[in-house]
């Protein structure tokens, strides 16, 4: 696959890979893009290469997995520095969140979210595998580059602490985001 | 059943977070280029400087220069301690080696030279610990004729004039006049 090609693919994939690059990031934005303009990065240096072994759409989220991950390892290195570093200069504010997209979150979704976070990595990474991208069991375990058996674990597991933790939460899901956006739709 | 409208449950509120997080997407135009803009400055002076690196040399250059001094210092720790061991020695007891010069050697080539050097300096080193261990057993012997020597200065104390009465004793046989004379100190 040459590069035109595989910018076609990529841009095909772009929102899923953002969305899997936010699950990976813990819902940082700015860490998310960052991550994906590296991925895009090491994918044009040549540093990462698909070579046709697996699906693109495993390998990318394998690449934006590991990447991630030697992100955040060293920005805990790099401690402050980073932090200071990545502040959005004026040429990179426009590729963060418009003013437009600083839309209110509904309680439902920000609950869910928090809900998110109390899992441990690799449940949530199973679960946003599988809801999020529409990901089989296998490929979300070549992804987590686990054994299939030990990501149906992870996914079973996160599934049963989400849903106590949504109950706990007392989500009314459908009632009171849905009358909150539209009052004559309940 | 439950479980099956919980599972519908996760997967309607994943979708909730997937329109919302594609509506707040950055535009993979401006990702791609941000991207080829840091692939074209190649050169990076972080790659050029890398910090743990030149850490990890700078570590490696000062354990190296510590053992070569550490090495140097014993070295000539040690030829005092055989100068001093083979100062104490008679100077008859140290080998002809030690004072051997090797100046007096014929000129060679540089190679052959090094080599002789490198031999003559194996035969000193040899020789200087022949000469420390020579040291060594003759002060080892010293000492012990030193202490088979030895009297105590409390002896000179002990002696008396009747010692030889109490080295010899008189016999049943012996006439009263014997014993008479054998008793010189005493007054007649």
């Amino acid at each position: 696959m040459d590069n035109a090609e595989l910018k076609v693919e990529l841009e095909k994939l772009h929102s899923a890979s953002f969305g899997w690059a936010l699950s990976c990031c813990g819902r940082d934005r700015g860490e998310a893009e960052e991550v994906l303009q590296t991925v895009y990065l090491k994918i044009l240096e040549g540093k990462a290469r698909f070579r046709g072994e697996a699906n693109l759409k495993t390998w990318l989220f394998a690449v934006i997995r590991n990447t991630a991950i030697s992100e955040h390892r060293r920005s805990l290195l790099r401690g402050l520095r980073l932090t200071a570093d990545r502040e959005p200069t004026s040429e990179q504010a426009s590729l963060y969140e418009a003013p437009t997209e600083s839309l209110e979150r509904s309680e439902t979704e920000a609950q869910f979210q928090n809900a998110l976070k109390t899992l441990p990595a690799r449940q949530r990474e199973a679960l946003h595998l599988v809801f999020y991208e529409d990901l089989s069991l296998r490929e979300a375990a070549e992804v987590m580059r686990v054994s299939i058996g030990s990501a149906r674990q992870h996914y079973e597991r996160g599934k049963k602490r989400l849903r106590e933790t949504l109950g706990q939460t007392d989500i009314a899901y459908g009632i009171s985001w849905r009358a909150k956006e539209n009052p004559g739709a309940v | 059943m439950e479980l099956v409208g919980e599972q519908k449950r996760i997967q309607a509120l994943f979708s909730e977070l997937r329109l919302a997080d594609e509506q707040t997407a950055p535009r993979f135009t401006a990702v791609w280029n941000h991207a080829q803009t840091r692939s074209s400055r190649t050169w990076r002076p972080a790659r050029a400087f890398n910090f743990s690196f030149v850490a990890a040399t700078a570590l490696l250059i000062c354990a190296l220069v510590s053992l070569a001094l550490w090495s140097k210092y014993s070295q000539q720790n040690a030829r005092q301690a055989i100068v001093v061991v083979t100062g104490n020695a008679t100077p008859g007891t140290v080998p002809v080696e030690v004072v051997k010069d090797t100046a007096g050697d014929p000129p060679l080539s540089e190679r052959g030279r090094d080599r002789a050097a490198s031999r003559s300096r194996a035969k000193r080193l040899a020789a200087q610990r022949r000469a420390l261990m020579l040291a060594i057993n003759l002060k080892a012997a010293r000492e012990a004729k030193a202490i088979s020597n030895w009297q105590s200065p409390t002896t000179a104390l002990l002696k008396s004039q009747n010692d030889e009465l109490l080295k010899s004793l008189p016999q049943l046989s012996e006439s009263a006049n014997d014993l008479k004379s054998f008793l010189t100190n005493t007054p007649k």
